[in-house]
């Protein structure tokens, strides 16, 4: 058998895909062991709220489901599971809270490593003409859309405080993530700012912003709603520099 | 680009693990040098390289990696050599250290270290992929015997027979782990003595000293478990022909509090004098 053939086929009994009768099934064992409990291993790491919130049992049922239908393909563990809050979302479609929990462990756990930014501070906040300026963030930034009080019990996980039941408001609400220094950061959004940001992130402009702004707000506060999100936006660290369009 | 070899370096040092970052960091521990796995801080930006930094104002270190695929009939990734090319700048390690195993295969990454069969196939593809990476990294690489659970009956020759045809071919060098000589040869039925015969120990250039655990069928390299006494008495038989390397603690799973670790770092210091007196 070829090197080539051989690899093949251990790979392929490793991840449980076919059971090799030419190699030995004592050793096999180990390294198929080996294999799945690394990424169930790695799994309960980066979801570490998710399983305090599913419980050991049904949470290692859900990484098995994950291992079995996903082999790792990148040379960093950090890539592995990128699809388990996707797949929570799918498989617990009534609980929105438990794939939104995900997302959120997942995200704050991809933070950590991103490309350093410096962010601008309030005194950078200047531009000739803000019609047209738009934002590029620090690479940090992400965002999703709430449909539970995620945010709420992955805080009270975290605090080791009793976490409240979960609820779906449904109301627009979202969560942003970021990384400010060294330390991944999150704060929940409202709809107007879950919107706005959306935006932002792909590239509109602050006069952009303020159309958006329009609807919900009455023209004398939108100036005044813009300027408060952007302020915060700068205060929490989330914008690298100003572009003019 | 040339291949810059190693150098001798003698010292005892400990693999550095997540629940001690802060000990190293605050206080100089009595280590010669740390051992970081190299993928933990082949990232982008944020705590992992603020940590090796502040690591590297006080140590040495060596960069341990898990992932490079050399025995694979795959060509080494380019990607990953870049990375780890770049944190070799960062870092100025000691060494850049690997395994002789193979961890995945057309686009399928085990995260396990996967053995090879010792035979000319697989030498040639493992020489092609050291070559490489040697070549990108400018070093020479120094790379660690495996634990197996596994033999091939198509293996040509002895692992101490496959390892130095590597060296020979490839000029790096080895990373002699203890623990895994004493796992391979207990799980296959050999001696130890028979498992060393022939390696070329004067390419030696860092030691390992860990644990493992006994599985339902055989002994299992878990790195969670104190050095046990087989191990240590392994690293005493053959410490004083080893000259100058650097020996280690690895500990990967159930760390204990620094102080354990530090004295399984102070015993290994003592064999080896201990080991050096009786050979002059």
């Amino acid at each position: 058998m070829s090197l080539h053939e051989l690899q093949r086929r251990f790979a392929a009994s490793v991840a449980g895909q076919h059971e090799s009768t030419d190699l030995d099934a004592r050793g096999m064992r180990v390294y198929a062991n080996n294999y799945r409990g690394q990424l169930i291993a790695t799994l309960r790491d980066t979801y570490a709220k998710t399983r305090l919130w599913l419980g050991d049992d049904d949470f290692d049922l859900a990484a098995g489901r994950y291992v079995d239908a996903n082999a790792p393909s990148s040379w960093t563990l950090d890539a592995y599971g990128l699809g388990f809050p996707e797949m929570l979302e799918a498989d617990y479609a009534d609980d929105p809270d438990i794939g939104e929990l995900a997302w959120l462990d997942g995200a704050l756990r991809r933070a950590f490593g991103t490309r350093d930014a410096e962010a601008i501070g309030p005194e950078e906040l200047v531009a000739d003409d803000w019609e047209r300026v738009a934002f590029v963030f620090v690479p940090s930034v992400r965002f999703r859309h709430l449909r539970s009080n995620a945010v709420a019990i992955w805080s009270a996980l975290a605090n080791e405080v009793m976490p409240p039941a979960a609820i779906c408001p449904d109301d627009g609400r979202g969560v942003r993530v970021w990384r400010r220094d060294l330390s991944p950061q999150f704060a929940s959004m409202d709809a107007g700012e879950c919107a706005c940001l959306d935006l932002a992130l792909a590239g509109a402009t602050f006069g952009e912003i303020c159309e958006l702004l329009s609807r919900p707000y009455p023209s004398l506060r939108v100036a005044a709603e813009a300027g408060r999100l952007l302020r915060s936006w700068v205060s929490d660290g989330l914008i690298e520099t100003l572009r003019q369009e | 680009m040339p291949v810059q070899s190693p150098p001798a370096f003698h010292g005892f040092g400990l693999g550095l693990r997540v629940p001690h970052y802060a000990d190293f960091i605050a206080t100089q521990q009595p280590v010669d040098f740390v051992e970081v796995i190299s993928e933990n801080f082949m990232v982008d930006g944020g705590r992992p390289l603020d940590i090796i930094e502040r690591v590297r104002e006080r140590y040495r270190v060596a960069l341990h990696g898990v992932s490079m695929n050399l025995g694979s009939v795959d060509e080494v990734d380019s990607g990953y050599l870049r990375r780890l090319r770049a944190l070799a700048r960062r870092v100025d390690p000691l060494w850049i250290s690997d395994h002789v195993s193979w961890t995945g295969i057309d686009g399928f990454n085990s995260h396990d270290l996967l053995p090879l069969p010792y035979t000319e196939e697989a030498l040639d593809a493992l020489v092609a992929n050291v070559s490489i990476a040697q070549d990108v990294l400018g070093r020479a690489l120094v790379l660690e015997n495996p634990s197996t659970y596994i033999a091939f009956a198509d293996s040509m020759m002895t692992e101490a027979a496959f390892l130095s045809a590597l060296c020979e071919r490839t000029g790096c060098y080895l990373l002699l782990d203890v623990n895994n000589i004493y796992v391979s040869a207990t799980n296959h039925g050999r001696h130890t003595d028979d498992w060393l015969q022939g390696l070329p120990l004067e390419r030696v250039r860092q030691v390992h000293l860990a644990g493992h655990s006994q599985g339902r069928d055989m002994l299992i390299d878990t790195h969670d478990a104190p050095v046990p006494d087989p191990v240590w008495d392994l690293y005493a038989k053959f410490a004083s022909r080893l000259g100058q390397v650097a020996t280690m603690i690895e500990r990967d799973d159930h760390i204990p509090p620094l102080g354990v670790l530090l004295a399984e770092v102070q015993h290994a210091r003592e064999i080896a004098a201990s080991s050096a007196r009786r050979a002059a």
